[in-house]
């Protein structure tokens, strides 16, 4: 009989999210409207700057606006980025119960990039319901196709915070190294502009960025009811799963060695 | 048998990790698999095997290593070096409210740490009545837990713990802090869990408990284990141990004149034992003892002989003049008292022998000596001495 007190727990997990939710954003007042709000506010920015004084115009677009096209993009890289920010810190956050209580810290980065994706998921339906309701066809049908993108969206989220939240154990200079670097990956995504802006030999090396791809196939889907499963596809979901699988590995090696660095 | 815990080898360094430099290297080490060059050694090469049913103290002073066992041993930490197995379901309470979310409610703490623990939610719902009567903090289970007192929160967790029926019960010194009626609650309850075949692994100061609890003691000095076996010897042991020391930091050491006193002790010894050997002389033995003092002017002098525990608090003394007995003179200036404690009824523990000479008249001392010597035997009485009693009706 063989008995893994380390082992991932649903119970124990589900409580883990919920109350991360509850400290996030429901015990303070403003909280969940700003959930919606921040991102309603940093769209109307780039909205008024892209559209109103760069006159951007997205060549593919046909008759959808900037600001659709900007916004279904926009929401799932606001989960995806702010979840790595939040949880990469989730070890060093939670030092009172590691190397006090036995449990699979992997759970503490997990449970922050679950909770922050669900807050968000809520976020991006009212922005789609509001994008509806001023005049833009949404492809409703296609947001159960949606669902595995963004579970895979998920996984690599939480692959890329296992990774991060237990090197930042050992080398604090990671907490630093993020945000710029994320910065930058919001600027070489296009998510502001489309890959038909730029340069052809561009274009290809920009090709090789996953979010590249989430951002495509969202749009996609639900702009223009579009589903494209190709090799790209099978690329991108493959290569997830094999760096998802070495991060937990990476996680896992370490965990047992946090409490001496904390 | 059946183990549930086994330990092999176990040592654990924690890395020096203070300037960022050193967590690079530390880090590097890691990455490599090699040991850290600096840091502290915590616990060396330790073995244990725990079995089904089994209840075992750990004992040791301060730093000497007890924590960082059991973190190993939960699966907390991973140990430097050795492996560790684990074959039971464990319920630890390593530290004081630890897991406890301080802004959450009572309430919300059970639910999460009942979660952790691995009960379902429908368990914890069966079992939610049972753990707040046993915590019995009343109306507070509703506040945040950062306003409880230590003793609250220690009364939840270790409720949690109890409704979660561990199969290993693994706890670290925190029930010290609950009162003294919850602290009798505790032990009820770890007595009734053992008698129903679980298993205890028990960090305390506190021998009582642990020769309530325990069958079997673990003695843990600077890292490593120093003694283990059957709970008395080693407590007994232990607790010798802090005598001696304690009674050498107030250097309560008595002053031996030595060869240069007027009336000098030549000879103090206990019969029966070898030179350098440690005189143990079991509960209710007799003890012999010989007293050899010079009187340089051949007048018979007068002797005492006195027992002291170790820390040097005096049990029993008595002076030859008193009483009337007179040395033997042997030869050479030389005079013999010999002397018989009958049925020595001294608690086990470690005690001196001292002896001291007197001039004739009985009025100073002038040389003064000791000879350790320890009592062994199992029993639960405290104190010194056994004084002559019986139970009525």
């Amino acid at each position: 009989m063989r008995k893994d007190n380390n082992r991932l727990d649903g119970v124990f997990f589900k409580n883990l999210v919920i109350r991360q939710i509850r400290q996030d954003y429901l015990e303070n007042v403003t909280g969940f409207a700003w959930l919606i709000l921040q991102p309603l506010i940093l769209l109307a920015v780039y909205a008024f700057v892209f559209s109103t004084i760069f006159k951007s115009r997205i060549p593919e677009s046909g008759d959808i606006g900037f600001v659709p096209y900007l916004a279904v993009a926009f929401w799932p890289w606001t989960a995806f980025s702010e979840s790595i920010l939040r949880a990469s810190g989730s070890v060093i956050g939670n030092a009172a119960l590691i190397g006090k209580v036995a449990f699979a810290t992997e759970q503490l980065p997990l449970a922050m990039v679950t909770a922050t994706f669900v807050m968000h998921l809520i976020g991006y339906l009212a922005v789609l319901i509001f994008l509806q309701l001023t005049g833009t066809h949404i492809h409703w049908l296609f947001l159960t196709a949606a669902v595995p993108v963004f579970l895979l969206l998920w996984v690599f989220a939480a692959s890329i915070t296992l990774f991060t939240s237990s090197l930042q154990v050992f080398i604090r200079d990671v907490a630093q190294i993020l945000p710029p670097l994320i910065t930058f990956w919001f600027f070489t995504t296009p998510i502001l502009y489309s890959t038909a802006h730029l340069p052809a030999l561009v274009r290809s090396i920009a090709n090789w960025n996953p979010m590249a791809w989430f951002v495509a196939q969202l749009r996609q889907l639900l702009l223009f009811g579009e589903v494209r499963l190709d090799i790209t596809a099978l690329a991108v979901v493959l290569f997830i799963a094999v760096f998802a699988w070495l991060s937990l590995r990476f996680f896992r090696r370490f965990a047992g060695h946090f409490e001496d660095f904390l | 048998m059946d183990t549930l815990v086994k330990l092999q080898g176990v040592s654990k360094i924690y890395p020096r990790v203070h300037k960022p430099r050193e967590r690079l290297k530390a880090f590097k080490a890691l990455l490599f698999g090699r040991e850290p060059e600096q840091g502290a050694r915590v616990l060396h090469d330790i073995d244990l095997e725990v079995v089904r049913g089994q209840s075992l103290g750990i004992i040791g002073e301060n730093g000497a290593g007890k924590s960082t066992l059991l973190k190993v041993l939960t699966g907390v930490i991973k140990p430097t070096r050795g492996t560790v197995e684990t074959h039971a379901r464990i319920a630890a309470l390593l530290e004081l409210g630890a897991g406890f979310q301080p802004d959450f409610s009572g309430i919300d703490n059970v639910r999460m740490q009942a979660s952790l623990l691995g009960l379902s939610g429908k368990e914890l719902d069966e079992r939610l009545d049972d753990i707040l009567e046993f915590a019995d903090i009343g109306d507070y289970i509703d506040e945040p837990v950062k306003h409880y007192s230590s003793g609250m929160v220690v009364r939840l967790g270790f409720a949690i713990v109890t409704a979660c029926r561990p199969e290993l019960l693994i706890t670290d010194e925190v029930l010290a802090v609950g009162d003294e009626s919850f602290q009798k609650k505790c032990i009820r309850w770890i007595e009734r869990f053992l008698k129903q075949g679980g298993t205890l692994l028990l960090v305390s100061h506190s021998m009582y408990v642990v020769q309530k609890l325990c069958q079997k003691a673990m003695w843990v000095h600077d890292g490593t284990v120093r003694q283990y076996g059957d709970v008395f010897p080693v407590t007994q042991a232990y607790l010798a141990w802090h005598e001696k020391r304690s009674a050498k930091e107030k250097e309560l050491r008595i002053q031996a004149q030595g060869d240069g006193a007027f009336y000098n002790i030549r000879q103090l010894s206990i019969e029966g034992f070898a030179q350098g050997e440690e005189p143990v002389i079991a509960m209710g033995q007799d003890m012999l003892a010989e007293l050899v003092i010079y009187a340089p002017d051949d007048r018979a002098p007068v002797g005492v002989f006195g027992i002291v525990r170790a820390d040097g608090t005096p049990v029993y003394g008595v002076v030859s003049d008193n009483e009337g007995a007179r040395p033997h003179g042997i030869g050479d200036r030389l005079y013999r008292f010999r002397f018989r404690f009958d049925a020595i009824d001294l608690l086990p523990g470690s005690y001196s022998l001292r002896g001291h000479s007197m001039d004739p008249e009985g009025v100073r001392v002038f040389d003064s000596r000791e000879v350790a010597f320890r009592v062994a035997g199992n029993t639960k009485e405290v104190g010194y001495v056994r004084l002559a009693h019986e139970w009525l009706d």
